[in-house]
């Protein structure tokens, strides 16, 4: 019995490997095998990196007999990949399982679904787990001869260390369900932890060397430090040096944690699975309303539907907070940024506003709402069809929701980046009316890509909004459309000026504006109304 | 109110509606009836302008569907079999969309809410998220939206599906009510013992063709519906 759901937990775990969730139809065996050789080329890059970093420990700290510092830094990162990588996998395969009443309503012990559920959790925590600790096993026996105890301590370790994985997962994944599930407004709530979560991997991404650097300097201080605060790892250290006792102790401390994990969760899992725990339901009281117009109803509708989800919020959305960011930044250094150019030679004169504008541009791509907003009208999309409106409404509110949340910080930006760099008259007027047009652009590709390809039969609104072309279309083909004019501008700068450039391209982005408005008016609505 | 004429629908090469016509009047309840694929939601659709169709025309209250579909929209009601809402707002949220979108005043949207709020015992639970809710009270939620507005014309596919037993005497009630105020009803069911109760007149159809409609009398007779319904489908093997 065990073995069976031994299977069919791990053919659900690694279901993306096989099944296309688009379609959620099985791949081909070439299929599956050219996206399972995809991921393994990706995990190959990202071990490439950590290759590098245990490269640049390895040596001076194994020199110092601090091997297992080595070690227990790889590891520690280690266990952060393998937890950011399995924890929402945690909380979906363990607290919203859809088979959990099927299961539980076999004769089945609880404690076997329980295992299943957690061995799933424990193979993707090792499957991250392992791009840090390949590469690290490899440049230690790259340096050191594999003798002793060594070469299978060190094949047994990962192992071990995915316990510690599983049980941070689980006591993360059960934080993430008691947020999702009991705060009032998750939608807020998770897009600040994401934000929160992005500017921490940010920081320790663009602090990661100095710390290094900071250990390699004072290699004793840290290994004295990593001792006392990271018992478990520094035993693992000395574990994979070849020390039987370490080994011994470091495995035990993960097996009694784990088992520590699994008896709690064994006596509330059929709690866990089967209750309801939801807020209390909040009780309507009437209150006074104002009627509005049909077109403010459909543009709060497009406002709802993108606060209403994180997943939304998160991926079209991410420009408008980074924009805003940009601005404040370039505001708080703005003598800093000023002094810097005026290191640069001979400066870049005019061509400097072009690099602003583009610059700008660029950050404006990084909001697509209107790219997925007709797919995920979905299985509503009756609606807007049987009430008395327009498919031009319905459209005019998609694009007028991407322009409101764009516009304004697209434009504080561009105030911003003005105040820093002070251009000359002409580009004061050109350098704003250049980002308004683009950022139109961007809306109205995004509508014309959704409604050409568009995908109404999903089941999670993570299709359209993440495999979305349309999102693809404009983010990337944004940032390629920046790159090419400033090409242009590079082959054309013998006969433009920096100014009748920009003009040029102010009445391109126009011409274009216009061109697909009008296609959105007539065709793009004859294709709305028939979706 | 409701004029089908000669309408024809085809999917690809297969005819899912083949020269429809049917009248239904004001203050009629008309009945639709027919296996599973027979052709009603594809019926019912066209005449809510989701679906566009081939050939023939649709009039409400003597516009042309084609012609004016917003103006026809306006006078209508559309209850789907499956009530696919928006989930990621609440019921109170939902109503006053709808109520916006068909121009209802504040006054009269608050009392019908309230008024149809109690009688389908949703009023409590309108400040919950759409997503929360059951089948049935997003069958109900739909049911409300639609008689905000207080259309002419309401188009139900399978209504009854998912409301419990309160419910459903409800919605019947509250359509024999709407009727006695001008309004008419067209609407699918499978269930033909609500159809002989409910309708004034009630209508076959078979293959996307109409097979056989009028009143309840003319139809089934002495027979029950069940009986005639069963005796058209042989017929037609």
């Amino acid at each position: 019995m065990i073995k069976t759901l031994f299977k069919k937990q791990m053919m659900e775990t690694f279901s993306w490997l096989y099944r296309n969730r688009k379609t959620g139809k099985n791949r081909t065996v070439g299929g599956a095998v050219a996206f399972g050789l995809l991921y393994l080329g990706i995990f190959a890059i990202l071990g490439f990196v950590f290759y590098g970093m245990a490269e640049m420990l390895c040596q001076p700290l194994a020199d110092v007999g601090l091997g297992w510092l080595f070690f227990a830094i790889m590891g520690l990162i280690a266990v952060a990949m393998g937890v950011f990588g399995s924890v929402f996998n945690t909380y979906a395969s363990l607290y919203l399982a859809k088979d959990n009443d099927l299961l539980l309503s076999m004769p089945i012990p609880p404690s076997k679904i329980l295992a299943a559920r957690l061995s799933g959790v424990y193979a993707i925590g090792l499957m991250y787990e392992l791009i840090i600790m390949i590469p690290t096993v490899i440049v230690w026996f790259l340096r050191y001869p594999a003798e002793g105890w060594t070469v299978l301590f060190t094949l047994l370790i990962p192992l071990a260390l995915s316990l510690v994985v599983l049980t941070l997962s689980c006591v993360l994944g059960w934080l993430v369900a008691a947020i999702s599930t009991r705060l009032r407004n998750k939608s807020a709530v998770t897009v600040v932890l994401s934000l929160a979560f992005l500017a921490g991997y940010y920081y320790v991404y663009g602090n990661a060397y100095s710390m290094l650097e900071k250990i390699l300097s004072d290699p004793l201080g840290a290994g004295e430090t990593a001792k006392r605060v990271l018992y478990p790892l520094y035993q693992m250290g000395l574990a994979a040096e070849g020390k039987p006792l370490s080994m011994l102790i470091f495995t035990a401390i993960t097996a009694a944690l784990f088992l520590l994990v699994y008896l709690v969760l064994q006596r509330s899992f059929i709690g866990i699975a089967t209750a309801n725990r939801g807020t209390s339901k909040p009780k309507y009281r009437e209150k006074a309303t104002k009627a509005g117009s049909p077109d403010s109803a459909l543009l709060r509708k497009e406002l709802r539907r993108f606060t209403g989800s994180p997943t939304y919020m998160l991926n079209c959305g991410l420009g408008i907070v980074m924009m805003l960011i940009a601005a404040v930044v370039l505001l708080i250094y703005r003598d800093t940024v000023s002094e810097i150019l005026a290191l640069i030679p001979g400066g870049f004169g005019e061509v400097l506003y072009l690099m602003a504008v583009g610059a700008v541009c660029m950050m404006v791509s990084m909001n697509d709402i209107s790219a997925p907003s007709v797919s995920l009208e979905g299985k509503n999309i009756w609606l807007v069809q049987v009430y008395p409106v327009s498919g031009w409404q319905a459209l005019k509110a998609k694009l007028k929701l991407h322009l409101v949340l764009t516009l304004i910080p697209g434009l504080l930006l561009t105030a911003a980046v003005e105040y820093v760099i002070r251009p000359t008259l002409w580009f004061v007027l050109l350098i704003p009316a250049v980002t308004v047009l683009y950022i139109l652009l961007t809306a109205l590709i995004g509508l014309l890509v959704n409604l050409k390809i568009p995908n109404l039969n999903w089941t999670s609104e993570i299709v359209p909004i993440k495999q979305g072309i349309g999102v693809i279309a404009v983010l990337l083909g944004g940032w390629a459309l920046v790159a090419a004019m400033g090409g242009l501008y590079y082959a054309l700068r013998s006969i433009l000026s920096p100014l009748a450039y920009l003009g040029a391209v102010a009445a391109l982005l126009l011409l274009a504006d216009a061109l697909l408005l009008r296609w959105l008016k007539t065709r793009g609505t004859e294709i709305f109304e028939t979706l | 109110m409701l004029k089908i004429e000669h309408l024809t629908k085809t999917y690809g090469s297969r005819k899912a509606v083949d020269d429809l016509s049917l009248h239904i009047r004001p203050g009629e309840i008309y009945g639709f009836i027919g296996h599973n694929g027979a052709g009603k939601t594809t019926t019912l659709k066209s005449c809510c302008g989701i679906l566009r169709f081939d050939a023939g025309e649709i009039f409400i209250d003597g516009t042309s569907l084609k012609a004016d579909p917003l103006g026809c929209k306006a006078k209508i009601a559309y209850i789907p079999d499956n009530p696919d809402l928006y989930e990621f707002m609440t019921g109170i949220q939902f109503l006053n969309f709808t109520a916006d979108v068909f121009g209802v005043g504040e006054t009269e949207r608050r009392e019908r809410i309230r008024r149809y709020g109690d009688m389908f015992e949703m009023t409590e639970s309108l400040a919950q998220s759409v997503g929360e809710y059951s089948h049935g009270m997003k069958q109900k939620l739909a049911i409300i939206s639609a008689l905000i507005h207080q259309p002419k014309l309401i188009v139900m596919d399978e209504p009854f599906v998912g409301l419990d037993p309160k419910a459903s005497h409800l919605l019947k009630q509250t359509m024999r009510e709407m009727c006695g105020s001008g309004t008419a009803i067209f609407f699918s069911t499978h269930v033909l013992e609500v159809a002989e109760k409910l309708c004034d007149k009630i209508a076959i159809i078979r293959g996307g063709k109409l097979i056989r409609s009028g009143t309840m009398e003319e139809v089934k007779g002495d027979d029950s519906l069940e009986e005639v319904f069963l005796e058209l489908e042989d017929d037609h093997d």
